[in-house]
Parts: structure tokens; sequence; C-alpha cells
């Protein structure tokens, strides 16, 4: 034991805590997908499930959308930053009781935010659905997971930060500010009329800007490096990109609105920083592929990697996209239509998980000092990217079509413009099939290297917690 | 950077200054707004006993929209009509006038949506839809929408065996399948929730959008649409009508595709592609009707006195693909939409004219010369 590596006795501490949220997350993964598939299969044939109250389009989609982000993206955030922050700091993982009973809190509260919405008590906000009893359970226990990864933080060895304990960390701290920030502006001191709109679109969108992505771009900086054995290219932009994104995303979220009833400055100003944001996305697409092509071979051949350049290709192109679609002669064309769904997938599964998936590749044998199989992650790997890339291109096409169609006035709604992008709705029923069986894949390969002998599951439990 | 109270204290910065702008600012901006009268005196202040606007909904509307916003129907339906030059939303007749935020005041709940997979609904109660027929697309949309992809809702309704007047009568898509339900206590809230969707008055702020007359044909459509509905057209005519336009106005396979040269309101392009309302080749004889529907049509043609010399493959997506069945349903439709009025044309009528054909190349078009009986 003493001999080991200080390396090997962080991964020990962090193994309880990342195992917890990393199986968390993977159930909340399928039954996201569960739940996409639902919705896409309704789309494609109306009386699907009809006689079901629980279970109407516009349900399932939301439960959708809140299971992928708060609890596969939650519990993904979760356990990575923990481990990635302990890493950088040399510092162990500690209060991992508190850590796990805060995540129970934290997942029992989206399990009811869940039913709560399935069975009617829709809030309505944008990524706010669930009914605001279970805010305060969400947030306190978000606080007390945040709490012990800045006790991490402080812990730190070196003084000196790198570029993902910037993002992690800012991350980390975002998202309560966000949450209070919406709390308040919608239930506490309710703001009347469409303030509530822009209030309530500000924190969906922001909440994919300020806490999804900065976490799977602080992955990315730690496992190029880390993989390669090679520094960040032009690291010194680093520090410039993350500024742009921290002053530039909060503003250029509100473009959404472009001639809403809303004060023509709110969209306006979203326009110009969403121009504005081409620097960010620049810097960090330079810092990341001008390292990873000095050594593309090594990429190809490591799987955590080449999950990880996915998802900074992904968010490079995505990102690009964005920024056209922020232009107003654009936006009338596209807003509105399922382009929407292109941009929600693109960033919360072309992105962010892919990059997730690679992180957890990564840090999974080392924490358990278990191997996946490879075919089995390669398998996952494709599945995914066929998956991914099948559905962004139904939702594209079948956006850019649904947006020209409907600017077309003699063009009747449901059997001619609507009709017409009935077929990719039917490719994304597809692609929903696909992505569902890739992270079933994804999660058993997970489950089986964190519980190999799912028998011994308590008697490992306990050990493991007082170890 | 290597500070963390100074790193948390600039990264709460960089986010409260947009939350100064977005949130305090706008607030500080227009979180005052009070329903105005459609005028104001010349002076800038409100005339006596002058209406105000907008008004509150009934109690019945509030809590339908409490039923709206819990079923979750702001997924696919957006309730905001779009400034003219960043959208087509007037154009396409979902409202008089841009929606300006005063329009939502006095709501509870404001639900403007982001995505349209179902039209805007932020005038639907302007659309002159009965209560009847808005009960009949809750309870399911297919029986009177064919083409329409939104959910059935029949658990707020109940089946009934013996009517009552007030009782809702839904006949299914293929025509046979005749129900009664009654609808609940939410259906009815649903309802007088969406007929109080209306933004039809002038604030000091926005006025009506001049319409051209030729821009009004969405309105008009939608209008048409509900008359046809509403009116006493016989079930079977309604059915054949509702299955042609379905013909007429569907791009991909097994569908006509007419719309595309003769328009969604069957008023043709000057110059290029003859009208069907009002043509006396379609009030006129069936026989060259179907022919032209089987093979298309070539050359020179005179309708209503104009001349038009263009090629019309055989209709049908592959082309002179038409069935029977869809000839006869489409030919009904053309003969009885857009202000006309003919006779509907059947299966059997159009099965006796391919009979009569036979022989003839596939493909191989007419001219108007061949089908004009010499005189």
């Amino acid at each position: 034991m003493t001999t080991d590596s200080p390396d090997k006795i962080i991964d020990r501490s962090a193994k309880l805590v990342f195992s917890f949220f990393l199986s968390s997350a993977g159930l909340w993964l399928l039954t996201a997908a569960f739940f996409a598939y639902l919705a896409a299969a309704k789309l494609t044939d109306p009386f699907f499930l009809s006689t079901c109250e629980f279970l109407t389009y516009g349900k399932i989609k939301v439960a959708q959308a809140n299971a992928f982000v708060y609890g596969w993206g939650g519990n993904a955030i979760f356990a990575v930053s923990l481990w990635i922050l302990a890493r950088l700091s040399q510092a162990e993982v500690r209060g991992s009781f508190f850590l796990i009973v805060a995540g129970v809190i934290w997942n029992l509260a989206i399990t009811f935010g869940l039913l709560g919405i399935l069975d009617g008590h829709m809030s309505g906000h944008e990524m706010l659905e669930m009914p605001t009893e279970v805010w305060p359970a969400m947030l306190i226990s978000y606080l007390i997971i945040t709490f012990l990864a800045l006790v991490i933080h402080r812990s730190r060895q070196i003084k000196e930060t790198i570029a993902p304990q910037w993002f992690i960390l800012a991350a980390l701290l975002w998202f309560p500010a966000l949450f209070l920030i919406a709390w308040h502006g919608l239930e506490i001191n309710t703001a009347r009329g469409t303030l509530q709109t822009v209030l309530s679109m500000w924190y969906g969108q922001s909440l994919i800007w300020l806490w999804l992505t900065p976490v799977a771009l602080g992955a990315a900086y730690y496992l190029i490096p880390a993989v390669l054995g090679r520094t960040i290219d032009k690291y010194y932009l680093a520090i410039f990109g993350f500024w742009c994104i921290a002053a530039l995303a909060p503003w250029s979220v509100v473009h959404h609105l472009e001639g809403g009833p809303v004060p023509m400055w709110i969209p306006a100003i979203g326009t110009v920083m969403s121009i504005a944001m081409v620097f960010p996305i620049a810097v960090a697409s330079t810092n990341f592929h001008a390292t990873a092509f000095l050594d593309i071979g090594k990429v190809w051949d490591s799987l955590p990697l080449r999950f990880v350049i996915f998802g900074t290709l992904s968010y490079t192109v995505s990102s690009y996209i964005g920024v056209v679609f922020s232009l107003p002669a654009v936006a009338k064309i596209t807003q509105f239509t399922i382009i929407n769904e292109f941009h929600f997938n693109q960033r919360v599964y072309g992105f962010f998980s892919m990059i997730i998936f690679g992180a957890v590749y990564f840090a999974l044998p080392r924490i358990t000092g278990r191997e996946i199989p490879i075919g089995a992650k390669s398998f996952h790997f494709w599945t995914s990217t066929f998956g991914v890339l099948l559905l962004l291109l139904a939702y594209l096409i079948g956006g850019l079509t649904h947006g020209v169609l409907a600017g077309q006035p003699s063009l009747e709604w449901s059997s001619a413009v609507i009709g017409s992008i009935q077929p990719y709705f039917l490719i994304t029923k597809i692609a929903f099939v696909i992505l569902a069986f890739s992270q079933l894949v994804f999660v058993v390969n997970v489950w089986r290297v964190i519980f190999p002998n799912p028998l011994s599951l308590l008697a490992t439990g306990n050990k493991e917690a007082s170890v | 950077m290597n500070n963390l109270a100074k790193f948390t204290i600039g990264i709460f910065l960089t986010l409260g200054i947009a939350w100064l702008a977005f949130v305090v600012g706008a607030r500080e901006q227009y979180g005052d707004l009070v329903p105005s009268p459609q005028v104001l005196d010349e002076d800038g202040s409100i005339p006596a006993d002058a209406d105000l606007f907008p008004v509150d909904l009934t109690g019945m509307a509030k809590q339908g929209a409490e039923e709206y916003a819990s079923l979750g129907c702001v997924t696919c339906h957006t309730q905001q009509v779009r400034r003219v030059e960043t959208g087509f939303d007037v154009e396409r007749g979902w409202g008089k006038r841009p929606s300006v935020p005063r329009d939502y005041v006095l709501q509870d709940h404001v639900l403007l949506g982001n995505s349209r997979i179902g039209p805007d609904l932020a005038n639907l109660g302007l659309r002159e839809y009965s209560d009847e027929w808005l009960h009949q697309h809750l309870f399911e949309p297919q029986s009177i929408i064919p083409s329409s992809l939104c959910p059935p809702s029949p658990y707020l309704y109940q089946e009934i065996d013996e009517p009552v007047p007030s009782d809702i009568e839904i006949t299914g898509a293929d025509g046979d399948d005749v129900r009664n339900v009654r609808p609940s206590i939410r259906a009815n809230r649903l309802v007088s929730y969406l007929q109080s969707l209306k933004q039809d008055y002038e604030l000091p702020e926005v006025a009506f959008v001049e319409q051209p007359a030729d821009k009004e044909i969405a309105t008009q459509e939608i209008k048409d649409t509900t008359a046809i509905v509403s009116s006493s057209v016989p079930d079977w005519l309604q059915q054949q009508m509702d299955a042609g336009k379905e013909v007429y106005m569907k791009a991909a396979a097994g569908g006509g595709m007419c719309f595309t040269c003769h328009q969604p309101n069957g008023e043709g392009m000057a110059g290029q592609f003859p009208p069907l309302a009002g043509s006396d080749w379609v009030l006129g004889d069936k026989e060259r009707l179907i022919k032209i529907s089987m093979y298309g049509l070539m050359g020179e043609i005179e309708v209503n006195g104009v001349k038009y010399n263009n090629v019309m493959a055989p209709p049908g997506i592959p082309p002179g693909s038409l069935t029977d069945d869809q000839i006869a349903n489409v030919l009904t439709y053309i003969r009885n939409d857009w202000g006309n009025s003919a006779s509907a044309v059947s299966a059997e009528e159009v099965a006796a004219v391919r009979a009569s054909l036979e022989g003839r190349a596939p493909m191989q078009m007419f001219t108007a010369a061949e089908l004009t009986p010499a005189e």
C-alpha cells in the first residue's frame, strides 16, 4: 500500500464516489434514451400510446431533456469533475459519505421531478419544467457536492491552476448562480409578461453554455495532453478563450428571441455577442486540434481520445453553425423549426456526452483497475458516431426544409409543411434506436467494470464505505 | 486565476452583468406595463371611459391555460406573431399584427414557446373555429385533419352511447366509424382557453399590418376549411374532398403534387399555369378531366378565354401513377373547393374512362385539340 503512486491513492479515494455518480448517470442516460424513442415514435404515429395521459408528446419531450441534462449530465459532471479536480490537485477526494448522500438526494429530486412532469405539474419554464417542490432539494444537494469539490481544489499541492481547473470550477459555480437567478425571477419575485420568457430562455440556454459546455471543455483540456503526453499547443490562448466564454456566452444566448414580443435590443445584443463567440470557439478548437493533429495516429489508437476529439470537432462545427443561425436573415427561416433539436442534440450529445464517454473510458480503468474490452468500447464508439451523425443530419436537413416551407404562406400547414418533414421524423426515430442501443452498451460496459460480480454488490459497497 | 476567491468574483461578475441587463434592466424597462386603450389622446393621456386591452381571461379560460401548460402543448405550439421583417407569421394569417409585450402582461403563465411542429396559436380564437370543431380536434385531430401529427387526447372525453345535443360527434378517418363523446370539464376549460386566444385589438405601440388583397390567401384558406367543416356538405362528399385535397397537396410518392403549379388556392400562375378555380375545363366535362389526370396535357389550351402553352406531365409521383380512387377524389376536390361547385367524380367513372383508353401508350400526353369535341 505505501509503495502506491500518489495517483493510485487519489484514484482509490475517488473510486466509490466516481462509481456511484457514473452508475446513476448511466441509468439516467438509458431513461433519457427511452423517452427519446417514445417521443420520436409519437411523431411518426400520433396514435402511439395516445390513450395514456401520462405520456403525451409534450410531457415526454420535456422529461427527456430534463433526464438528459440533470440526470445524465449532472451525475456525469459530478463524477468527472471530482476525479479531474482530485487528480490535478494531487489531493484525495474527501467526504465520500456526504457526496453520496447529496448524490442520492439529487437523483431522488430528479426522479420526483420527472414523475411530476408526467403527472401534469410542469412549470412551463424552459429547462426548469420540474415542479418547484423539488428545486430546493436539487439546489442543496448540488451545493454540498460543489462545496466538497472546492475542498479538493483548496487542498491542492500546486498553487498554479491550469485550463481544465478553470473551466470545471467555473461550471460548478455558475450552475447554482443561474439556478438561483431563475428561481428568484420566476417564482419568488415573479416577473410579469414576457419577462418570464426572457429569463427562462436565458436560463435554459445558459445552462448548456455555462454548465455542460465548460465541463466538457475542461475534460478535453485535461485528457488531450494526458493521453498524448504533450502540452497543449498555443496554450497561452486558453485563458483568453475562457474569459471570452465567461463574458460573451451569457449575452449571446438570447438571440433565440428574435422577432418575438420582447424589446428589440435583447435579441439584437444576442446576435452581436453570438458573432463575437467565434473568438472563444476558435481558441478552443485551435488548442485542441492543433495539439491532436500533431499526433493524429495516437489519437486514433486511443479510444478515449477518439471520443474526445469527436466531441471537440462537434463543438467547433456546432458552434459555428450556431453563429450562422443567429444572424437575423437566417433566423427568419430557421427559428421555431426542428433546427432547435439539431442544436440541442449537437450540444448535449455530439459534444458534451461524447467527451464524457471519452473521460469515463480514460478514468474507469485507472480507478477500478479493470479494463473494458476494446471491442465493446469500439462498438459503442461506432454506433454512437453513426447514430449522432444520422440524427443531426436528419434534424438539420429536416429543419431547413421545415423553415423554407413554413415561409411560404400558401402552403397548407399540416399536410404540406409538416407532411414534408415527416420522413425526417422517421429517420430520427431510427437514429434514437441506434443511440439507445449504443448507450446500453456503454452502460453495460461501465456497470461490468464497476460491479464485476453483481451478487457481491452489497458486500463490496460496505467494504468500500469503510475504507 | 490562482486565487479561488478572485476567480469566483470574476466569473460571477461576467454572469452578473448579463443578469443586470436581461433581468434587472428589462424589468426596469417594461416590467410595469399595464393594459392600455387602443389609442391614446393626443397629449398621450388615457381617454376617459376607454376600453383597456388586453382584457383578462375568464376564470374558465384561466383554468384552461393551466391544462394547456400541464399537457405540454407548448412543446409544439408557439403563441407569438413575429414582426413582419423577421418572420412570415402575419403573411401566413396567424395574426393581424405582430405580438407585443403588452399582450402578455395579464397572463400567469406566459407560454410563448419556441417550436412550431404545430401552427402558432396566438390568434386561434380569431380563426372562427366552432367549439365543436375544437373538441373534435382535441379528441382526435386526425378525424378532421387527416395529416395532423397532433396526438389525440381521448382521456379528456368520455364515450357515450346515447348522446345528448351537447355531446360531440366524431367521424373516423374512414368515414363509417361514428362515435359520440362527452367533453370533460377539463376539455371545456381547454376549449374556452383556446377560443380566448386573440390579439384582435390595436395598441398605441402597434397597429394592424395592412395586407394587400392577394396576401390574404392564408386567412382565407383557413376560413374556407372551417366553412367546409362546419357547413352542410354531406359526409361522403366531405370525405372524398378531404382525401382529394391530400392528393392535391402531397409532394411525395403517392401524391399528386398539383399545388406546385396550380397553387394551393387553385389560382394557377398568370401566363404559365391555368387556374382551376372557376375554370370552364374543371367545371365542365368530366371525361376529359379524367383523361388529363391520367395522361397529362401539352400544347396550347384556352381556359376562361386566356391562352396557355405549357406541358403538364401525367400527374402523380411517379408520373401517371394516380389510382382510380385518387383521381376521383382529387377531381371531386378541385370541382368543389375555392368556390367551385360541380358534381363529384366516382372511381367507377374513372375506371370506365381508363378502360376506353386501353391501348394508348403510357405517358402519351393529350393535346387540347384532341380533347375538344370536333364541331
